[in-house]
């Protein structure tokens, strides 16, 4: 059978009735459209997070109190925890041996003002040495905290490049003096820009060493500690061991679980599959709810075509068409329809992303297997959808056909 | 001998009631014949045509076409025994609307399965045939009646079938153009084709060269075409 004779026909059937057609196709268009969409996001955020969330944070673990708090119950049981200290922090860089670095840190916003210049909510962070390793920064003017800086809970402070824009405007920051809440710091450097992520700047924070942090803002309360293996291989053996120093302190014997929790990337990262795989569900489930619809829909108007035609298989038969050159006919016209559906709903969904990712934080990314997919899955519909009445108009009588009025 | 019919019975089921469309008919047509099948409706006339068309299969009988016995082919190799030996034209022409005139023509050979260019050749030299030339790009709703009906022959022609059947193929014309038409079926015939025309008019009927007339579902006469009854145009 005539393969472009059938998409001819479908396509001239689509361009003669433009609106039908288009509401026709408008489940098509949606469950196409809308999986694309949500795929260009997910494959947007996939990238996202692991080129720019993870690889600062490659073979590192974070102990804390808290943990990854996801219910009520989690965290009623979590206040019960003890404290984790900067002494559990010296504890762990004195007791490791897989450990590359062991960085205490806190964290809080507060107002930071030069003279009457003030510029709210900045991230403030108390960090141990070794934090620049960890946090992926590098330095742009002055220096970096020391560990004597640490040791002897110096105020001083390294800024980023936003707040130094914000306060210093014009002047070289680095000796003068900022206020960070009620206290006074010196700031020695200023880091490399490092932009934003996922809409928030990375840029706007005020770093000061951990003791110090301890010292003038958060005397008593629970710290972090960020861990940084020696490789990929030793993190699980950083873990444990980890895990052994601090059950030691606190005295926890066999079959009591750990008052303190150990976070690696890999558990965000577990969040986040969970996160994008019900997003993933609820779209495949809109989709095919759109795609089920517009099948039908298809399967109606291919009905009333066999019959507006009766007349025109009748002729074909008679000329010499079998029942397979018909049923392959109108297959091909439904596949043509809900294609040329999906095909628009690829085109819709991909802009819709596109055009979210220019305008909002949230990142885009055309995903090809997705639009393979979205292409592949209207050819299915068309077919499916298709058999039945390309079933009806196979096995029309001739006489019958070319009687018909 | 082209067509070959024993005893054909064809009883179709209407309701309860059974109804015998044809009733035992005996019939030969050779090849090159000009016949015309004739007989008032409900004659059995249609029915005939259908299973000599190969549309329909009779319940009982013989039908040999070209030594070949149809009644028992199965849909397929009845459409495939459409396409090759059979050509129609209809009353109504039965052309595709959307499609224009050479791709109505190419209809059969696309079901033959010819290569796209061979099949444009050959609908162009069918149309050539019919006179329609500088008409060939134009859509059914733009041609006359009588180009239709000569779209609809070249569309019969193009297969070289063994057998023209054509159903009433003035019915929708009027006289001038239906005569055009009748001396485009004498030209055909005079070719070399076998030309079977099924009507109920008399005035269409004598320009075939031998009429067969049917009553009942059976054959009440069979005879050349009288002396005298010249067709009114000359070929």
């Amino acid at each position: 059978m005539n393969l472009r004779e059938s998409v001819g026909i479908a396509l001239g059937a689509i361009r003669s009735n433009k609106l039908r057609s288009f509401l026709t196709l408008l489940g098509t268009i949606i469950g196409v459209g809308s999986v694309i969409a949500v795929l260009s996001f997910v494959e947007g955020l996939n990238r996202y997070v692991t080129d720019k969330l993870l690889s600062a944070g490659s073979n590192v673990f974070v102990v804390d109190k808290w943990g990854l708090i996801t219910s009520q119950e989690a965290w009623e049981e979590a206040r019960k925890r003890p404290d984790i200290t900067q002494s559990d922090a010296d504890a762990l860089s004195a007791g490791m041996r897989h450990a590359a670095l062991v960085v205490a840190q806190d964290f809080t916003q507060a107002p930071v003002r030069y003279r009457n210049h003030v510029m709210k909510g900045v991230a403030v962070r108390g960090r141990g040495p070794g934090y620049e390793i960890i946090d992926d920064l590098t330095i742009d003017q002055g220096r970096h905290l020391t560990p004597f800086d640490d040791q002897h809970r110096r105020a001083v402070c390294v800024l980023g490049p936003e707040v130094v824009e914000d306060l210093f405007p014009g002047l070289d920051p680095v000796g003068r003096s900022v206020r960070i809440g009620l206290d006074t710091y010196q700031v020695v450097g200023v880091t490399k820009a490092k932009g934003k992520l996922l809409g928030q700047s990375q840029d706007r924070f005020a770093t000061i060493p951990a003791r110090t942090f301890q010292k003038y803002r958060r005397e008593r309360g629970s710290i972090e500690i960020a861990v940084k293996t020696v490789d990929q291989a030793s993190l699980p053996l950083a873990q444990q061991e980890a895990r052994n120093i601090l059950r030691g302190r606190r005295h926890l014997g066999p079959g009591r679980a750990d008052d303190f929790a150990i976070t690696t990337s890999d558990t965000w990262l577990d969040l986040y599959h969970n996160l994008t795989g019900g997003i993933f569900v609820v779209t495949i489930g809109v989709a095919a709810i759109s795609l089920v619809v517009g099948g039908i829909v298809i399967m109606n108007i291919m009905l009333v075509s066999v019959t507006e035609r009766t007349r025109e298989i009748g002729v074909r038969k008679a000329l010499g068409a079998r029942r397979r050159d018909i049923l392959t006919q109108f297959l091909v016209e439904a596949t043509t329809l809900s294609v040329s559906g999906g095909l628009v709903g690829v085109a819709g969904g991909v802009g819709l992303a596109l055009l979210a990712g220019a305008v909002s934080p949230l990142p885009a990314a055309v995903n090809v297997p997705g639009i393979v997919l979205g292409i592949a899955m209207s050819c299915l519909v068309g077919i499916f959808f298709g058999s039945y009445p390309a079933f009806r108009a196979a096995r029309l009588d001739p006489i019958e056909a070319l009687r018909w009025e | 001998m082209l067509i070959h019919i024993r005893g054909l019975h064809r009883v179709y089921q209407v309701g309860a009631e059974q109804v015998h469309a044809l009733n035992g008919v005996d019939l030969d047509i050779d090849r090159n014949e000009y016949v015309a099948i004739m007989g008032p409706s409900g004659s059995g006339k249609s029915t005939l045509m259908n299973i000599i068309g190969c549309l329909d299969t009779p319940t009982a009988g013989q039908y040999r076409l070209k030594d070949q016995e149809i009644s028992s082919l199965s849909d397929d190799e009845l459409a495939r025994i459409r396409n090759q030996e059979i050509g129609f034209v209809f009353q109504t022409f039965n052309l595709l609307p959307r499609a224009d005139a050479l791709h109505n023509v190419e209809l059969p050979l696309v079901y033959a399965g010819l290569k796209h260019e061979e099949r444009r050749i050959r609908a162009r030299e069918a149309i050539d045939l019919v006179g329609l030339t500088d008409r060939m790009k134009h859509r059914p709703n733009e041609l006359s009646g009588g180009q239709r009906q000569r779209v609809a022959i070249a569309r019969a022609l193009v297969n070289h079938p063994s057998i023209i059947l054509a159903d009433e193929p003035t019915g929708n014309l009027d006289s001038a153009t239906g005569e055009e038409i009748m001396a485009a079926f004498e030209r055909i015939w005079q070719q070399g084709n076998t030309v079977i025309l099924v009507t109920h008019e008399a005035d269409i009927a004598r320009h075939a060269r031998r009429v067969v007339r049917m009553r009942d579902g059976h054959i009440e006469s069979d005879a050349p075409r009288a002396a005298g009854t010249q067709p009114a145009v000359a070929t």
